[in-house]
């Protein structure tokens, strides 16, 4: 019976351990980055985008054209 | 005027960010799920398929409640439920920190967060899009829809990144704080379930008016098909139409997610070489999205719905006629090319014939009809290739019944029954039609 895990990337199934597994191996191997700092660069953008949304949207919305 | 024209950005586009990112922490931390499981092994002790309950009990719950969750978005507006359903996502998410058994992840995850993601899954974003925008809003569907995928793209690795550096129980915690701290603000005072709340009409067409939104007088045009009730959307073709589609869709998504890289394997293409064409069909399947969702606001929507379908089945029997490695790559590119593209499509049609006032009711119905169609192939192709030995029965059906897809969907009566071709100005010209 097949694994309900390797159900993947499409609408929102849990990715595949050993697929990412290897994806993971191989993100380490073409950018070579500490794990440190990927955090770091993907925990900003991850809070930045929605701040940015956030103030420009209030503003919008107290400022309409 | 409309509001763009008047060099300011629509405000809908503010919703579809602010929606982008919640489907972008729902949907990442879902997928995110596969990062844990050999942690969990190692640690508790139990086996893959142990854990893989959760997993499975959460696809159905996950389906399950789309109708549900879409009918309370059409009752109360889409900006409650997006918001209940990501507070008690974000709080069960923060509490799998807690859990040291399968008991615990089968609960938390498998029924709760499971079921709590549903509410924030096209069956509710995507009624309120539908609500802001009218001649875009193909396009603007299909962005909210990347925004899953993109969500796949980054959550996943930074899941990954702080279970390596930490544990796995901060990474549970970082995206319940995240989506507590950031996601929930961003809903509350960004998202509108309708633009009359802020004096705004769909498209940003017409200048804000004052008064109270029961005051406001619009004429919008209905569609002949336009429902009070959602039964009444059953006794027409489109919605079986539709939702037979989607069913197919479900069949040959989740079949080929499953199956790719076994099939790969059977054809001596080793893991790494089926991954990485696993991945280019996720990358192209983000930019074909985008791509669909634009042409849809030119062109037909049934059209382009049928001629994916249509695609779909030709990389489907490239599977079957070409020789492995070619296969391998061709399915990746021409699948990729259609993967997520059926839903904004799928979603903005049933919104152009039925309206949106049932559109969540009825797209989650859809949605539901495609988690039965996926949960149903994964188990056939599975046993037809136990049974047989080769994908190819498997392969050959999933092309039949895309080409029966594709055929369903060209013959939606688009023309006749759509907002969009049709539309029909209501007697005593009226309110707003927006429900």
């Amino acid at each position: 019976m097949p694994n309900p895990f390797d159900i993947l990337l499409h609408h929102s199934e849990p990715i595949d351990p050993t697929l990412w597994e290897w994806i993971e191996d191989k993100i380490h191997d073409v950018l070579g980055i500490d794990s440190a700092v990927a955090i770091l660069i993907l925990g900003l953008l991850m809070i930045v985008f929605p701040l940015v949304v956030l103030v420009l949207a209030v503003r919008k919305q107290r400022r309409p054209e | 005027m409309s509001e763009s024209k008047r060099g300011g950005i629509f405000y809908g586009w503010y919703i579809v960010a602010a929606l982008f990112f919640a489907s972008f922490l729902a949907i990442g931390s879902r997928q995110g799920f596969g990062v844990f499981v050999k942690t969990w092994e190692e640690e508790w002790g139990v086996t893959t398929a142990a854990i893989s309950v959760a997993a499975a009990i959460g696809w159905l719950a996950n389906g399950f409640s789309q109708p549900l969750v879409g009918y309370l978005t059409d009752k109360y507006g889409g900006r409650p439920v997006l918001v209940i359903s990501l507070a008690v996502m974000a709080v069960a998410t923060i509490a799998v920190a807690t859990v040291s058994n399968v008991f615990g992840l089968i609960i938390l995850y498998g029924f709760v967060i499971s079921f709590a993601s549903g509410g924030i899954s096209p069956a509710t974003s995507g009624v309120v899009i539908a609500r802001w925008f009218d001649r875009k809003r193909g396009t603007a569907m299909s962005v909210l829809i990347a925004g899953g995928s993109v969500g796949g793209l980054v959550v996943v690795p930074f899941l990954s990144f702080v279970l390596v550096e930490f544990s796995w129980q901060t990474a549970w915690i970082i995206v319940g704080v995240l989506a507590l701290g950031l996601g929930i603000p961003l809903l509350l005072l960004v998202v509108r379930s309708r633009p009359q709340d802020l004096g705004l009409n769909i498209d940003g067409d017409a200048s804000p008016v004052e008064g109270s939104d029961d005051q406001q007088i619009t004429v919008q045009p209905v569609g002949q098909k336009f429902v009070e009730r959602w039964q009444e959307a059953l006794e027409s073709k489109p919605i079986w139409q539709l939702s037979f589609a989607y069913f197919v869709c479900g069949i040959t998504t989740a079949s080929i997610s499953v199956h790719y890289v076994r099939w790969a394997v059977s054809e001596d293409i080793s893991t790494g070489t089926a991954a990485l064409a696993f991945g280019v069909l996720s990358g192209i399947n983000a930019g074909g999205v985008l791509v669909v969702g634009w042409l849809s606001d030119k062109f037909q929507r049934k059209k382009l719905l049928g001629a994916v379908y249509l695609v779909r089945g030709v990389a489907f029997l490239s599977l079957i006629f070409l020789p492995g490695a070619s296969a391998l790559w061709a399915f990746a590119v021409i699948g990729g090319m259609s993967w997520l593209a059926t839903v904004p499509l799928t979603a903005s049609l049933t919104a152009d014939v039925y309206g949106v006032r049932n559109l969540g009711t009825l797209f989650g119905l859809a949605n539901m009809s495609h988690q039965i169609g996926g949960a149903t192939a994964v188990m056939l192709f599975g046993w037809a290739f136990t049974q047989l030995g080769s994908y190819d029965l498997a392969f050959g059906v999933g092309a039949a019944t895309l080409l029966a897809a594709g055929l369903v969907s060209l013959s939606i009566r688009e023309k006749q029954l759509s907002v969009r071709y049709a539309p029909v100005v209501p007697e005593g010209a009226s309110t707003d039609t927006e429900g």
